[in-house]
């Protein structure tokens, strides 16, 4: 830092440990933060597209995850810089409020970041730049909107809405498995999949689509094509005796939270027992606490009974004995999911237990995997289905998590299509067409921002170049004739054939994203930019 | 520090080992050297194309922030007597809440003028003398030009105070969407009335989303708190509920924490469960009699007390903090429970659902959800938010408000200046640097912006020395470089803001020169071990006096 000498030359201390803290300003702050955020950016610049590669990413307790998400890499590397925090972040909201676009986003920043040093370079003031990328990310918001398609689907067709999940599922690891038709039919049986749990949990009227209903599970084992969607609930729980029946049909379901053991006053007690009669009556009190239990939960008419809590070998002996099969230790938000599908209440106390309380499926059935032991509860054909479950099979635990992830990206496009069902062609069309768009509206503009807005034109190539780098594409001769096949044929459909079909028309290719995915991620990372570039001034800590 | 009592005897040692002191003259310049020093580095932030600092701790958070209070506050500052500057801008911020910035600057300008005199030899209490005189002349006529909004409609007072917290908000990060912003505050202003109350607007950050995604909610809206098993079964959506406000816990637990129960006889044994039960059964059975759908807690609802509620289609809502809970009651009418018609709904929000109270009669209450990219990026909208609603606040209180952009410092300034002229004496000099110093508002402006500082400030003064008091309100164009009439171009401050700003900076300058001696002790760190030795060592003592000693 700075410092100020007094009449007798003595330094001053103004600020607490100054000599420890370092301090840059002006021109060079900027420049740091933008080759921190940049850097950034370089990383997942790889892995956007369908033939993006992924990363390798091993946690300090040697945990390997692999994954091309944008989100999760960045989450998973732990930077340390402050700008690169920033770049971090972004990549986070646009997880938390899209769910998919997480790479795009990031790479959009660091390729306005770029633009912005050149610009700086020349002596344009930051926040002149700064206002500059604002107006033209407004321009290509308006755009957007104005290139956007709406699409029809209904419940009974949901062939548009698979078609745009399998856009975001592209770009992941499913793909990578198979070759030719496999692919396809992989990534076709993921969107559906994907599609029809977002439906089952809807609330159409509303618009609004409570994610939380749809449980992912995975197990490991047998083949990505064998991951299932289950209208119901798969717990990973197996039946409390191994003889109790493996299967119920119609089954009417106590869900309890309390345990099966004699109650205990939560207030410290002791219980003196001073003689046999005493001990006796205790033991035979035990006994019929028991034998009350299982008894109330027979005269209500319960199948199954779905405890919270486990409960001892003797209560277990009984409900094996009434035949009466159950299953223990289900965890809360289970047996929240399983009131919630079968119509159930969740019962705190036996004594509150009523048959309107119980819950209703079809079939609770136990299924055992290949060879291992492992055994779960399928409860399926439930009074309300409105809580599903995928359940994800594959090689490896790494694939597994992965699959999950993307799945979770196809399930937040599906539920913003069903918000909003505006959609735009993807491949880099969006993008080269609001290039476009914005170049021509620069230069409308007077002043200094003219040329911000241009480099923003020049940022949103970004996109398309870097996918078509990913795909073994030579970059720049590609972009250039897309460009004026879009300019020639007034086609905003256009897009990077990263596929090699063979045509670049988007249309043709199914290749969609949702709108607001694509506003999103241009509002997100102009206003990140911007607010990297309004630093001018960074003091930390010297020993950092 | 050594005092010589005569030649040949030994010094006397008045002061501790290594005290640093240092005085007269000399001790005042490098005062002001220290608060200049201070004052550049908020110097940047000023205006509409002011930068931000990113601050950094050692403990690793991060600060982006383009706020003069909270830069100083975060800097640290040790330096005696740059303190003031740091505490003027804490009490700018707490008193109206804008104008941080331009209170340290003009403080720094002050000094800087200053500096010269002190140096030639001038009595710091002549120019602290002119100095009060000047703030006093200055805040008079601030009031003479402020033009007041009293008396207009709802609506027009609302577009006035919508330009007068575009103004504040034009200068921060989310300067683009100020219209935007300006709207929403002003709403959230007027629904908690004229009462004292700031805690009854909510600011809620999710990450997320862009700022135009921000809302505003007339009533109160606060995050899903964790919730147990049976929660997503209650019903999600009311109109017209009963509200219950509670601040006991809906557990089951043992009633006493060291209480124990001894029984001799087991068959009194299901008597002390049932005992139990009943206690919090009977808590839950009296709420759902009072009719209420919607309980809220400051203390934990247990699961047993959800999944009963849930069966009763109630919904509630456990740990909910006690700021949300007060805004809860105050909107809806009651302390304990209500009947209003306001609804209840529970909404997605990024990635957190929200539950939202809405409608509410008795208003008095609004919660702005903040959306933004990143965390520091909304941290720094609440701080930006937070000035302008008390901008509004104030605006709205005492309604008169001022040009911006510069124009009401050059009037000062021009009116100063001539003011200076019929003065004789050393004074006039004093109160002609008191003018100067007033015009680093527009140079800074200018600096910040790229622009010619000098050229802008000679059209400034041009226009302002014009007789016909034409030019009074024109200020900087931070758009095109020259200058505008800033009045008509609704760049407008409250007065109060600027008022308070020049007395402050006057009173901190005037303090600063004020002082001649600093005397400090060698190190702090081992003069509060020792305090706090000492202090333990005189509680040792107190407590042994009653006790045989010697």
């Amino acid at each position: 830092m700075a410092l100020a000498f007094d009449e007798y030359g003595r330094p001053f201390i103004i600020i607490r440990e100054q000599e420890q803290k370092t301090r840059l300003r002006g021109l060079d702050a900027q420049k740091a933060n933008i080759s921190a955020g940049k850097a950034v950016a370089r990383i997942l610049r790889t892995s956007l597209g369908p033939k993006g590669m992924d990363k390798m990413l091993q946690s300090p307790d040697g945990d390997v995850t692999i994954t091309n998400d944008g989100a999760t890499i960045l989450e998973q590397m732990d930077v340390d810089n402050q700008i690169a925090k920033l770049m971090v972040e972004l990549s986070r909201s646009q997880d938390y409020e899209i769910g998919d676009g997480t790479t795009g986003v990031v790479v959009m920043a660091g390729a306005l970041l770029e633009q912005a040093e050149k610009l700086l370079e020349r002596g344009i003031h930051p926040i002149r730049i700064a206002e500059g990328y604002e107006m033209a990310s407004r321009i290509a918001f308006e755009h957007l909107e104005h290139i956007a398609h709406k699409f029809e689907f209904s419940e009974t067709d949901v062939e548009p809405l698979i078609q745009t999940c399998m856009t975001t599922l592209s770009s992941k690891i499913l793909p990578a498995f198979g070759s030719g038709n496999s692919v396809n039919r992989c990534k076709r049986s993921m969107a559906e999949i994907a599609v029809k749990a977002v439906l089952a949990v809807a609330d159409l009227e509303r618009k609004d689509v409570n994610l939380e209903l749809i449980k992912v599970e995975g197990k490991v084992g047998g083949k990505l094509e064998d991951t299932e969607l289950i209208y119901g609930i798969v717990v990973d729980k197996d039946m409390s005796h191994p003889q109790m029946p493996k299967q119920i049909e119609d089954a009417k379901i106590a869900i309890l939270t309390c345990p099966f053991e004699p109650p205990k006053p939560k207030t410290k007690h002791k219980v003196d027992i001073d003689s046999v009669e005493k001990f006796q009556t205790l033991r035979e009190q035990e006994r019929k606490y028991f034998d009350d239990m299982v008894q109330k939960c027979k005269d209500v008419g319960a199948t199954l009974v779905i405890c919270q809590w486990g409960f001892d070998d003797e209560a277990n002996h009984l409900l094996m004995h009434r035949n009466l099969p159950a299953v223990r230790w289900v965890g809360g938000v289970e047996l929240e999911l399983i009131a919630i599908a079968t119509g159930g209440r969740i019962v705190p106390r036996f004594q509150e237990l009523t048959p309107e309380k119980l819950g209703r499926a079809g079939l609770v059935r136990e299924k055992a995997f290949g060879t291992t032991k492992d055994r779960m509860i399928y409860i399926e054909h439930c009074a309300n289905s409105r809580a599903v479950t995928i359940f994800i099979r594959g090689g490896n635990k790494m694939m597994i998590e992965e699959t999950k992830r993307s799945l979770h990206d196809a399930l937040c496009v599906a539920r913003n299509l069903i918000r909003n069902k505006s959609i735009v062609y993807g491949g880099g069309s969006a993008e080269i067409s609001c290039s476009i768009a914005v170049e021509a509206a620069a230069d409308k503009y007077p002043g200094v921002e003219q040329y911000a807005i241009r480099a923003f034109a020049d940022a949103l190539d970004a996109i398309p170049m870097a996918l078509a780098e990913n795909s073994g594409l030579q970059p720049i001769e590609t972009l250039s004739a897309v460009k004026s096949q879009q300019i020639k044929d007034n086609n905003s459909c256009c897009g990077i054939d990263c596929n090699d079909v063979g045509t670049n028309d988007m249309r043709e290719q199914n290749v969609f994203e949702t709108l607001i995915g694509k506003q999103q991620q241009i509002l997100l990372a102009t206003q990140v930019v911007k607010m990297i570039l309004k630093i001018d001034d960074v003091i930390s800590p010297f020993d950092y | 520090m050594y005092a010589k009592r005569s030649r040949s005897q030994p010094q006397i040692i008045l002061l501790k080992e290594g005290t640093d002191t240092s005085q007269g003259k000399p001790q005042l310049v490098s005062n002001i050297n220290a608060c200049m020093a201070v004052a550049d580095v908020v110097r940047t932030t000023l205006g509409p194309r002011g930068m931000d600092k990113l601050i950094h701790d050692d403990k690793g958070n991060t600060t982006i922030s383009n706020d003069g209070a909270t830069i100083m506050k975060l800097l640290d500052i040790v330096h005696p007597a740059s303190k003031i500057l740091v505490d003027i801008a804490k009490s700018q911020d707490s008193e109206v809440g804008d104008g941080t910035t331009t209170v340290v600057l003009l403080a720094g300008e002050f000094l800087k003028e200053a500096k010269p005199f002190i140096e030639d030899g001038v009595h710091p209490q002549n120019i602290i003398r002119s100095y009060r005189t000047a703030s006093y002349l200055a805040i008079e006529k601030i009031k003479e030009l402020a033009v007041s909004i009293e008396g207009k409609s709802l609506e027009e007072k609302k577009s006035l105070l919508a330009k007068c917290a575009a103004t504040t908000l034009s200068s921060k990060l989310i300067g683009g969407e100020k219209e935007f912003f300006a709207t929403m505050v002003v709403d959230a202003v007027i629904a908690i009335g004229n009462d004292d109350r700031l805690n009854m607007i909510g600011i809620k950050k999710v990450p997320g989303g862009t700022m135009r995604d921000s809302f505003l909610v007339d009533g109160v809206a606060f995050k899903k708190t964790f919730s147990y098993a049976g929660f997503e079964q209650q019903p999600k959506k009311f109109v017209n509920p009963k509200i219950l406000v509670l601040n006991i816990e809906l557990e089951l637990k043992s009633e006493k924490e060291n209480a124990e129960i001894r029984l001799s006889d087991p068959l009194q044994y299901q008597s002390i469960v049932d005992a139990e039960w009943n206690i919090i059964y009977d808590k839950l059975d009296k709420c759902v009699k009072s009719g209420a759908k919607v309980v809220l807690s400051r203390l934990a609802i247990g699961d047993l007390a959800t999944q009963y509620f849930a069966d009763r289609d109630i919904f509630c809502a456990g740990r909910v903090t006690e700021e949300d809970l007060l805004r809860v009651a105050a909107a809806t009418g009651g302390t304990v429970q209500t009947t209003v018609n306001n609804v209840i709904d529970e909404r997605q929000v990024g990635n957190e659902r929200f539950n939202i109270f809405s409608g509410c009669p008795s208003g008095r209450t609004a919660t702005i959800v903040l959306r933004g990219g990143a965390d520091q990026f909304i941290e720094e909208a609440e701080r930006s938010l937070h000035d302008a609603i008390m901008i509004v606040r104030r605006a709205l209180r005492s309604s008169t408000v001022v040009a911006g952009g510069g124009a009401i410092d050059m009037e000062i300034s021009r009116y100063l200046r001539q003011h200076a002229r019929t003065i004789a004496g050393k004074s006039q000099l004093f109160i002609n640097s008191y003018a100067k110093a007033l015009e680093v508002i527009p140079r800074q402006l200018c600096d910040n912006a790229g622009f010619d500082a000098t050229d802008v400030l000679n059209k400034l003064r041009q226009k302002h020395a014009l007789p016909s008091g034409e030019g009074a309100p024109y200020g900087v164009d931070i758009n095109t470089g020259g200058i505008a009439d800033s009045f008509a171009n609704f760049v407008w401050e409250p007065a109060v803001v600027k008022i308070n700003a020049i007395n402050a900076a006057t009173e901190a300058a005037c303090l600063v020169l004020s002082v001649d001696e600093t005397v400090k002790n060698p190190k702090s760190e081992s003069a509060q071990g020792e305090a706090a030795a000492s202090a333990m060592g005189g509680r040792g003592r107190g407590r042994g006096r009653g006790m045989r000693r010697r």
